[in-house]
């Protein structure tokens, strides 16, 4: 049987639905709601817009002078088993 | 004996010019990462060093090489976890339920007009008026427990299930942090602006 899902327990579900960590039967009754619920699709849209908005911020950043050979010299030293 | 010839001598130099070969070069990655997850450079930079001598240690016993880049953030995410644990302070329960409760695009919605309207959608205007560092500022105000599993979700795309590995908790404690995680972020989002002007909580 599939329970008609609700706008409060759609929403807990958005991230997980993002993140695609949600399967089988819960993508179907999420996604059955989006269909019929306008509401959800906006407040969707900007949890979606605000997830890679923050992603896009965090992209490479340049690296410390001097951090490759640190490393390389603790490597030369460092036991291997 | 200063002999050149010592294969045990010889094994471990080969393991190490593979080790670094394949591993340096993920290092500006790993970088990032570090960075994201700790406030201070001096952190960042100690945390992908352990991770590297670390990495050079379990070498040998990594099935496949191709996968180095993931292995090298699971070790990386699992040493941030241990040395930062103790700095995360306990958040009162009635905290919790608040930042569960909490909506950024409630709050928007409520909000007075942008008094500098960009494209009529207030949701999308709000998010233009951030610049990064201000985004970056915000993450990094989030307590350890809940931004080290963001991070490692936005920066290395990881599972919920590499999540719970590198962390040692279960996927539903991973859904619960990343949840608040996002939540707190809201909020900072949220405080940012209104420290700015940029928006201000309709009367309600």
């Amino acid at each position: 049987m599939i329970n008609e899902l609700g706008c409060e327990v759609a929403v807990q579900e958005f991230f997980a639905y993002l993140d695609r960590a949600l399967a089988g039967e819960a993508v179907h009754e999420l996604e059955e709601h989006l269909r019929s619920c306008l509401e959800c699709c906006d407040r969707l849209a900007f949890t979606r817009r605000l997830d890679w908005f923050v992603r896009y911020r965090l992209r490479e950043i340049a690296m410390p002078d001097g951090l490759e050979e640190r490393i390389r010299r603790t490597l030369g030293r460092a036991p291997v088993e | 004996v200063t002999g050149t010839t010592d294969p045990v001598a010889t094994r471990r130099d080969t393991i190490r010019q593979a080790f670094e070969a394949l591993a340096l070069p993920h290092l500006p990655h790993l970088y990032t990462l570090a960075a994201r997850l700790v406030a201070s450079g001096g952190d960042a930079e100690d945390l992908v060093h352990d991770t590297y001598v670390k990495g050079l240690a379990g070498f040998p016993a990594l099935r496949d090489p191709a996968s180095i880049r993931g292995w090298l953030c699971r070790i990386l995410g699992r040493l941030a976890v241990d040395r930062h644990r103790r700095r995360s302070p306990e958040i009162a329960a009635g905290d919790l339920l608040a930042i569960d409760r909490f909506s950024l695009y409630d709050l928007i919605a409520q909000a007075d007009a942008d008094p500098r309207p960009r494209s009529g959608n207030p949701h999308q205007d709000f998010l233009e008026q951030f610049p990064d560092h201000e985004v970056r500022a915000a993450l990094l105000r989030l307590p350890d427990l809940f931004r080290i599993p963001l991070v490692l979700l936005y920066v290395q795309d990881m599972s919920y299930r590499e999540l719970a590995d590198a962390l040692g908790c279960p996927v539903g404690t991973v859904m619960s942090r990343l949840h608040r995680a996002r939540k707190i972020l809201e909020g900072e989002l949220w405080e940012c602006a209104r420290r700015r002007g940029l928006v201000r909580r309709a009367d309600r």
